[in-house]
């Protein structure tokens, strides 16, 4: 059966994460999450096989605190999970991210497709599908915004800046998906029950054919505060503030 | 798939729901807890303070190495007027031994830790779910309604909290009157460890608690609290709903925080420290005679879902109560299983079990403590009387009256002659 592999990664839920007075940040007592962005790459599997009649598994590579995720993400909807538990995916960059999901992915038989969010929603370097594509020879298609699954071939919709690109490729293929491509919807409770009886894969770096060390380090991690433009417009009437106001908030982009 | 029928669902992972389903899965019981919060612990209000040894015999495998912050080897009490204050600070040698007999902790921390420890027995825990209703057929509970989805149970277990409206809907109990509640409004202000053992002069492990009464809540029913945690210090308000909604108040409740801070009492503790939390819970008043109806078919109620907290204006108690209902909710559950009889005949055992422990005890033999309390001249005179006696014996700038003539002249002064007889009478009940 066709197989749709969805990768994912396990992030701190940044709502709670706190800035310390010296912008360092405080991570004690912060949970984690499946990346937002992420929610939308799994809905997109889980439609995807509906459309291939095919089956879906999770893939993460994650430290050992990233087992809790694999119940997360089967209770989306996904039919198995499969997690590379490595310590080293706490200092990974882009490629050894990679390396690990495309070692782990090509022990899998039958996958016609693998979908990935355009970004992580705490690092968003984009790499993740590139170079999964790269590492497996297959064709890449980033930033989709929506897709279409008939037959053997994957009809995409990719958003540019102001317009939308349309193309067309042949499975097998690895997409980066933007979170407009659909409603990831909240599970249910018989669902998050569903998941703890799903199958579950555990891989080490042992079991892969994967180069984990990065080559690029981060070095901090700090908070980051935006100085106020303050902007105060007081000549005119309210007609004339209201249009100058609309025009700074066009400058900024905000509009 | 066939849907599984747990032995309990537990609505409210807090810490009456989590004794709960560690009790029961440590039975080998399939139990299910249904959180709303993002996690267990998120939104959950204490001042702080557990006291651990009553529950130690029953619920040791559990709290046994649980993340609690210091033991409190200083017990204080603060009475403040709007000029003054008097504070008393006991400590002995009992209080200053380890393992102690009260300890401040942090929800986030216990909870969370206690929600491992349940899903370590077995127990499932699904948060972010909110529970809409309880699922009754031919008068007996037996399931509930999340999200649009059915889940079914042999029992259910009521542990969702000060306003839980389950019990209402199983008809075990009626409405919240405002009288019987009171609003708790807190803030944590984070600070170096070794500025908290000087400021409070206590060690590491240890830490202090004091409470506050009169003009910290300007009088009326209710008073300040203050706890230490291991980098941290938790300090609020707790305010009888009624009294501050009667007339004549022009303070809202984060103003009387506010100002309760500011006091030179309070403020010197917290200098340089950052305030990390902010947060406000209803606190039932608590009272035997306010208490649900504990179980029906199918099901049982425990915590302060229940009732189960005693507020005496300075204190609140309902975690210790909390983490015992659900424990003996879940025995009595695991009694029932052995009979495959969910009637409220069968879960009758859990008033039994109740009654038999320090909860329903320390219900009866408080029965009349809040009544007695509400009373202004608690909160307002005393406090007023008190430091207004401590100003004349301290005070001097002329000639020196002896020590007995100046406190019967306060004495006389005041409508406390009177007044004393009948209190005495009230502090009887205490
Ligand atoms: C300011 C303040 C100070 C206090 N100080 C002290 C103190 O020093 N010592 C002390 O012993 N007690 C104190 N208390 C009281 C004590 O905090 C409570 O009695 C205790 O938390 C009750 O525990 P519980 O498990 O019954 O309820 P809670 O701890 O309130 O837990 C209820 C849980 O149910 C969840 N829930 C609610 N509704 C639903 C739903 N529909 N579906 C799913 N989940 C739901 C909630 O998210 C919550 O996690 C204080 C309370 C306040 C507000």
């Amino acid at each position: 059966m066709k197989r749709i592999v969805v990768c994912y990664k396990w992030v701190l839920d940044e709502a709670y994460i706190r800035l310390n007075a010296d912008m360092t940040l405080d991570t004690n007592q912060v949970d984690h999450k499946i990346s937002d962005y992420d929610r939308n790459a799994i809905e997109a599997g889980v439609q995807a096989a509906k459309a291939l009649e095919g089956t879906t598994m999770g893939l993460t590579f994650g430290t050992a605190e990233a087992k809790q995720s694999l119940k997360a993400a089967l209770s989306r909807g996904l039919d198995e999970s499969c997690w590379v538990n490595a310590e080293e995916a706490s200092q990974a960059d882009g490629a050894a991210t990679a390396s690990a999901l495309a070692g782990a992915i090509s022990r899998i038989e039958d996958v016609s497709l693998v979908i990935c969010a355009e970004g992580a929603s705490d690092t968003f370097a984009r790499q993740t599908a590139p170079r999964i594509g790269a590492l497996l020879d297959l064709p890449v298609v980033t930033s989709v915004c929506a897709m279409e699954l008939l037959g053997n071939t994957l009809l995409a919709t990719r958003k540019l800046k102001d317009s939308t690109e349309t193309l067309e490729v042949e499975l097998p293929c690895v997409v980066a998906v933007l979170p407009e491509v659909n409603a990831a919807p909240i599970p249910g409770l018989k669902a998050v029950l569903a998941a703890g009886k799903k199958p579950v894969t555990e891989l080490t770096p042992e079991d892969i054919e994967a180069d984990l060390s990065p080559r690029a380090k981060v070095e901090q991690v700090r908070g980051y505060v935006m100085d106020r433009k303050n902007v105060v417009l007081k000549e005119g009437s309210a007609q004339e503030k209201v249009t100058e106001l609309l025009a700074h908030l066009r400058k900024e982009g905000v509009l | 798939m066939d849907d599984e029928i747990f032995d309990a669902l537990v609505i409210g992972g807090g810490l009456a729901g989590l004794a709960a389903a560690w009790t029961l899965a440590d039975q080998g019981k399939s139990v299910l807890v249904i959180e709303k919060g993002d996690y267990c612990g998120a939104k959950n209000v204490t001042g702080g303070r557990l006291y651990v040894s009553p529950l130690l015999p029953h619920l040791g495998g559990l709290l046994d190495n649980a993340p609690f912050e210091r033991s409190i080897s200083r017990e204080e009490l603060c009475v403040m007027s709007a000029e003054g204050s008097l504070t008393l600070s006991y400590t002995d040698s009992s209080l200053a031994a380890l393992p102690g007999q009260s300890y401040s902790v942090c929800r986030a921390k216990l909870d969370r830790y206690l929600a491992r420890q349940a899903e370590k027995s077995g127990a499932i825990l699904a948060t972010k779910m909110r529970v809409d209703e309880l699922i009754i057929e031919d008068g007996a509970v037996v399931g509930v309604r999340s999200g649009g989805e059915a889940l079914l149970a042999r029992t259910v277990i009521c542990c969702d909290g000060v306003l839980s409206l389950f019990p209402q809907q199983a008809g075990l109990r009626g409405p919240l009157e405002p009288r019987h509640c009171a609003v708790g409004i807190k803030e944590v202000v984070e600070l170096d460890a070794q500025l908290i053992n000087q400021r409070f002069g206590v060690s590491d492990d240890q830490g202090a608690a004091r409470l506050f009464l009169g003009d910290a809540t300007q009088g009326r029913f209710g008073g300040g609290f203050l706890y230490t945690n291991k980098e941290s210090i938790g300090l609020g308000l707790v305010l009888g709903i009624e009294a501050f909604s009667a007339e004549g108040l022009d303070l809202t409740a984060p103003e009387l925080l506010e100002r309760f801070m500011q006091r030179p009492e309070i403020a010197p503790l917290i200098a340089g420290g950052q305030s990390v939390e902010y947060s406000a819970h209803v606190i039932m008043e608590g009272s035997f005679d306010q208490l649900s109806r504990l179980y029906g078919n199918g099901v049982l109620v425990a915590g302060e879902a229940a009732g189960f907290s005693l507020n005496a204006g300075v204190t609140v108690r309902g975690m210790e109560y909390a983490l015992m209902s659900g424990h003996l909710a879940a025995r009595a559950v695991v009694e029932t299983c052995k009979r495959d009889d969910f009637s409220a005949q069968s879960l009758s055992v859990y008033q039994k079990l109740l009654e038999d422990s320090f909860v329903l005890k320390d219900f009866r033999s408080h029965r009349s403590v809040a009544a007695s309390l509400d009373h202004e001249r608690f909160f307002g005179f005393y406090p007023g009387f008190v430091t207004g006696l401590m100003h004349d014996l301290y005070r001097v700038d002329g000639p020196k009256q002896p020590i007995y003539p100046t406190v019967r002249k306060h004495l006389k002064a005041s409508v406390i002659k009177d007044a004393l007889f009948k209190d005495l009478g009230k502090v009887r009940k205490l």
